[in-house]
């Protein structure tokens, strides 16, 4: 993203951090999405890169580089937000930018070494130098500790900024959920030869993902509000609470379908069941809050990209955590699902509805703030280019999704039902016509996908460039920055 | 206990899951617009929705052997999905109630941001 | 003036957002002081690193409706009878080298990583090592040079070459029996075990 015509030196310190953010999350979901193009072509020509860049690399870099980019997203987004909301300058730019720059030189040392290093021999010195080899949170213990630094850092940051300013029910609940994001990571360093209590703790970070993740969101989501359609405050924290309250409810405990086949006790099986089972109600109920809405509000904004994109958050965390995650999470079909293909469909469109999308969303608000706040509406040149990207980036994850959900259900009934989950078993539900014709599908869908996502840097990169700020009164915004003194 | 689903009914299990989220989902909107356009046929289409979804419920727990313990399952799914909308419909009603009041002592940025 | 019923109320919904969290967490922590409890290494359903010496079977139990592990009589591994610590140090260099040489963005263990390659969970008990007498040799001959010793199935997909040494190939197999013997509630479904003795 280039900065020229743009106004980046005039936007306040938690601005300018957080355009910094965006950009590495930008380029990382590019990464993401390039590793997994090349990890979804090895399942299509398994002699790709053998040996030289295998698939447990490959993969590895698509996950961690999806992690981290939603993570640079959400920093960012609260950067972004936290001065409108604590109504006072960052307090700490300066240290602020110190850790941007270690975490982002970190994070590009780890990713030299998976790419170059890739394994090492059976020792701790390799957990901590190379790699974890513990899904999701593969980063070598030194990286844990410098993620865990960083996120110190932004913490207090945030923190403080609130107590400086004004402390608001949506800084409240972004406090603390900001403790709880940094204490589960820290469920993530350790190591034992029990793969029992491995992954008994590694799922915390099920809470991490989840819980805490959404809850981030649900801030993001309620500023968002704010900012985009005017809804009074105390309307978007009354509802803050509520999604926390009615999340929580059954969320804590839907962390026990993770709990089904790891040896953990029987019970986790009705407690997994029951709490995970109950989770999409709100979801659902939801669906009333927004029917409402629409209905008794005129939808008029100014950021016609950034609203497009909270819907498909709205419609994308609905069928990827809802609907797909409903279709498998009791026990007795999961026992089925687990481990195939079908997590991979789940995952897919989970992660895109619920955290990709509302990421995508933000980077339009700044970049409207970046062009000097012209309206992003009808009347905006070259409107095709984020119309396309959001049908593209849409269209291509559930594609993938529906695709692999052809194939997990063709791994499930072969490998698991008819061959006895054996080796054998599992290759012959490979080989089968239908799932490799849904590794085909995924394939292309990933294309289409990549095709979305470029055009979506190319929309960034120039959308209104060529619109200079309308005359009329009715558009002209006040300078923003409320009581920001610069 | 649990007893896993047959083979030949893991489609059947999936999509009733499916089809009970989609329809509890259909049921919300038409509960919603019934209410908000005081519309009686959006109300039957509503109810015709929670039909269809509680069909699926009973076909997924048939599916799924839920026997036992698991039937208490079954009564709150059927049950959550029956109140969740009235419940969320009433909190949208209260807590908008006073929006107009509200929006002259709207926060400033907010104010700044009103779009036109 | 214009006040909202008490259960529309931010204050409310603030309260209960706070006590729901803080109740399901309490319950979460009281049952991972239980499940903790149960799954450790020495437990009923987490056997000790010492049954690596032991035969383990795989067997239907009726009465819960799925298969469940047996540990049998005395099958030391490698020929050689470990001590508790002995054997927990070679079934530790195993996890550590299955971590190290990251299988699991490949493998599935206990059903958790990547689809690229089968399950591991039940690795030991897997009907493609033939017969029991030969399984441990060919698991490491595998291990270390899995180009030339392929289970691809008739499919191109080979495991690639990992460096693996015989001391840690040796290991990930005393893992892998060991975490046979984790009753994992059935999963995976309707395995097919290698030919038992006692078996029909």
């Amino acid at each position: 993203m280039k900065y020229s015509k743009t106004d980046y030196s005039t936007l306040s310190p938690g601005k300018k951090l957080a355009v910094k953010y965006f950009v590495v999350a930008i380029i990382l979901f590019g990464a993401q999405l390039l590793f997994g193009a090349i990890a979804g072509a090895q399942y299509l020509h398994p002699g790709l890169f053998y040996n030289t860049l295998d698939f447990n690399v490959v993969r590895m870099v698509h996950i961690n580089a999806m992690v981290v980019w939603m993570l640079y997203g959400f920093i960012g987004s609260v950067y972004w937000l936290i001065e409108d909301e604590a109504q006072t300058e960052l307090v700490g730019y300066t240290l602020g930018n110190l850790a941007f720059w270690i975490l982002t030189l970190a994070v590009t040392v780890v990713v030299a070494v998976y790419l170059l290093v890739q394994i090492g021999p059976g020792n701790q010195l390799s957990l901590w130098l190379i790699n974890e080899g513990r899904e999701y949170i593969e980063a070598p213990r030194w990286a844990d500790i410098g993620i865990v630094i960083c996120m110190l850092i932004f913490f207090y940051n945030v923190s403080a900024t609130f107590m400086k300013g004004r402390w608001t029910g949506i800084a409240g609940v972004l406090v603390l959920d900001l403790v709880a994001l940094a204490g589960l990571y820290l469920a993530g360093m350790f190591y034992t030869p029990n793969i029992s209590i491995d992954q008994y703790w590694w799922w915390v970070i099920h809470l991490w993902i989840e819980a805490t993740w959404e809850v981030l969101v649900g801030c993001i989501m309620a500023w968002a509000l704010m900012h985009l359609l005017g809804t009074p405050r105390r309307i978007v924290q009354t509802w803050l609470y509520i999604e926390v309250a009615l999340m929580f409810g059954p969320g804590i405990l839907g962390l026990g379908h993770h709990y089904f086949w790891i040896g953990t006790p029987e019970y986790w099986l009705t407690i997994g069941g029951f709490f995970s089972a109950l989770e999409p109600i709100p979801l659902v109920a939801m669906v009333v809050h927004a029917v409402y809405d629409a209905g008794k509000h005129d939808f008029k904004n100014r950021n016609h990209p950034a609203m497009a994109w909270l819907i498909a958050h709205a419609f994308g965390n609905f069928f990827g955590a809802g609907v797909w995650g409903f279709m498998h999470t009791l026990p007795q079909i999961n026992l089925y699902t687990h481990g195939t293909q079908w997590s991979a469909s789940h995952g897919h469109l989970a992660f895109f509805g619920a955290y990709a999308s509302i990421n995508i969303a933000m980077w339009y608000i700044a970049v409207q703030k970046l062009r000097g706040d012209v309206p992003f509406d009808s009347r905006l040149p070259h409107a095709w280019r984020w119309k396309w990207a959001l049908a593209l980036l849409n269209i291509g994850v559930l594609g993938m999704t529906l695709a692999l959900l052809v194939s997990g259900y063709e791994q499930s009934f072969i490998e698991r039902a008819i061959e006895g989950s054996t080796w054998a078993g599992y290759f012959k539900a490979q080989t089968a016509k239908w799932f490799v014709q849904g590794m085909w599908w995924r394939q292309f869908f990933g294309y289409a996908t990549i095709a979305g996502y470029l055009l979506l840097v190319w929309d960034l990169a120039t959308i209104g460039k060529t619109v200079s700020q309308p005359a009329s009164g009715a558009d002209k915004l006040p300078a923003h920055q409320p009581a920001v003194s610069r | 206990m649990t007893e896993p689903v047959f083979a030949a009914h893991i489609m059947l299990a999936t999509l009733s899951g499916a089809m009970i989220i989609l329809f509890g989902a259909f049921y919300a909107f038409f509960f919603a617009w019934s209410r908000l356009k005081n519309s009686a046929s959006h109300a039957l289409l509503a109810y015709a929705s929670y039909a269809v979804f509680a069909v699926f419920t009973l076909v997924l727990a048939r599916a799924l052997h839920l026997s036992g313990h698991w039937h208490i399952l079954i009564g709150l799914i059927l049950l959550g999905y029956w109140l969740a909308p009235y419940g969320v419909w009433r909190l949208c009603v209260s807590t908008h109630a006073h929006e107009k009041t509200q929006a002259t002592t709207r926060t400033r940025q907010t104010r700044n941001y009103k779009f036109h | 003036m214009n006040k909202s019923p008490w259960w529309a109320s931010e204050s409310f919904w603030r309260k209960t957002a706070v006590w729901v969290t803080a109740g399901m967490l309490v319950v979460l922590i009281f049952l991972t002081f239980d499940t903790v409890k149960k799954i450790t290494a020495g437990s009923q359903r987490v056997p000790p690193y010492s049954v690596i010496n032991k035969r383990i079977y795989y067997r239907l139990n009726p009465k819960r409706g799925f298969m469940e592990p047996i540990i049998g009589d005395d099958a030391p591994l490698f020929g050689t009878r470990l001590d508790e610590v002995e054997a927990e140090k070679l079934v530790s260099s195993g996890k550590m080298t299955i971590q190290a040489k990251n299988c699991m963005n490949c493998h599935t263990l206990l059903g958790n990583g990547a689809y690229y390659a089968p399950d591991l969970t039940k690795a030991w008990l897997d009907q493609g090592w033939g017969s029991e007498l030969v399984r441990e040799q060919m698991m490491v001959r595998f291990l270390m040079d899995p180009k030339t010793n392929g289970r691809g199935y008739g499919t191109m997909r080979r495991m690639p070459n990992l460096n693996i040494t015989e001391k840690e190939a040796r290991g990930i197999v005393a893992f892998l029996k060991w975490m046979a013997s984790i009753d994992t509630n059935g999963f995976p479904h309707n395995f097919k075990t290698i030919p038992q003795e006692g078996d029909q």
